[in-house]
């Protein structure tokens, strides 16, 4: 079976790409864009359907984890005929090195839509080093 | 977080095999038009006595771009997700790029059932909720006996 036919389906595919077991129960590996510059890292995440209550973003042990719950309402006596997202769980785990600040590590939720930003360490941060004439 | 020993894709082939397997064999016949496995935004459908509920996970976007039409009893989702624009400062380096971006379009053949012109749609939490309801006649009702 060849996945490359269309590059749009092998990028959503990360959506529902690697079940993890967290808990006994089945999650989502949320898609995720991941850039780094000089003053951090900058982490958006795909999590349709989750509110800002539903979601937990918690650094432990180095780790940074990422896990959500997905509420979509729906009317009384619904009966599920057609189903492509099958776990309403997001569960995503990073490794943060040492030289993130882990404590000033912000997070917005829009739309869906986790965009977490991981500065650097102070003095981790790139600098340029003067060379002076001896 | 990728596992040492086994590649991540390994586990996307099996999760999409499985995927295949349990769509091929869950008893619902797929529809010409279904697409792709995997197409943007996946989508779940549903109904109730009254109603035919669809759910496009589609986190990211402006309502006001998404595009929803009923034509002929064919429901058409499109619109178009814009890539993550960092803020190019000096150079940025980009580790992953998963998420889906690009214009997209997703067909639903509604039922013979649906009223093309009792339809609402709302936008939340990244999530466009369709609901199209049904005509009055194709509505369940017990049958008197006489």
């Amino acid at each position: 079976m060849d996945d490359n036919t269309q590059l749009t389906e092998r990028k959503t595919d990360a959506i529902a790409r690697r079940d993890e077991t967290r808990g006994g129960r089945r999650a989502m590996t949320p898609a995720v864009d991941v850039f780094e510059d000089a003053q951090g890292v900058t982490l958006w995440a795909d999590l349709p359907g989750v509110t800002k209550d539903k979601l937990e973003v918690h650094v432990h042990d180095g780790n940074l984890y990422i896990e959500a719950k997905a509420v979509v309402p729906t009317p009384e006596g619904l009966r599920l005929q057609h189903v492509e997202v099958r776990e309403p769980h997001f569960a995503r785990t990073f490794m943060l090195s040492a030289d993130f600040d882990s404590s000033k590590i912000d997070a917005t939720l829009q739309d869906g839509v986790l965009k977490l930003t991981v500065p650097r360490r102070e003095e981790a941060r790139p600098r340029r080093i003067e060379v002076r004439p001896g | 977080m990728s596992n040492f020993y086994f590649p991540d894709d390994l586990f996307g082939e099996f999760d999409r095999l499985q995927r295949q397997m349990s769509s091929l064999f869950s008893g619902f016949p797929t529809s010409l038009r279904s697409g792709p496995l995997g197409a943007f935004p996946p989508v779940n459908i549903g109904s109730t006595d009254d109603t035919i509920e669809i759910v496009a996970f589609a986190p990211g976007l402006d309502p006001a771009a998404i595009d929803v039409s009923i034509d002929k009893g064919l429901l058409t989702i499109s619109g178009e997700r814009k890539p993550t624009a960092p803020q190019t400062r000096e150079e940025t380096r980009s580790y992953a790029q998963e998420r889906f971006f690009g214009s997209f379009r997703r067909m639903i053949e509604l039922p013979q059932t649906a009223d093309g012109d009792k339809v609402q749609a709302r936008y939340a939490d990244g999530c466009l909720t369709i609901s199209v309801g049904k005509r009055e006649a194709s509505k369940p009702r017990a049958i008197t006996v006489q």
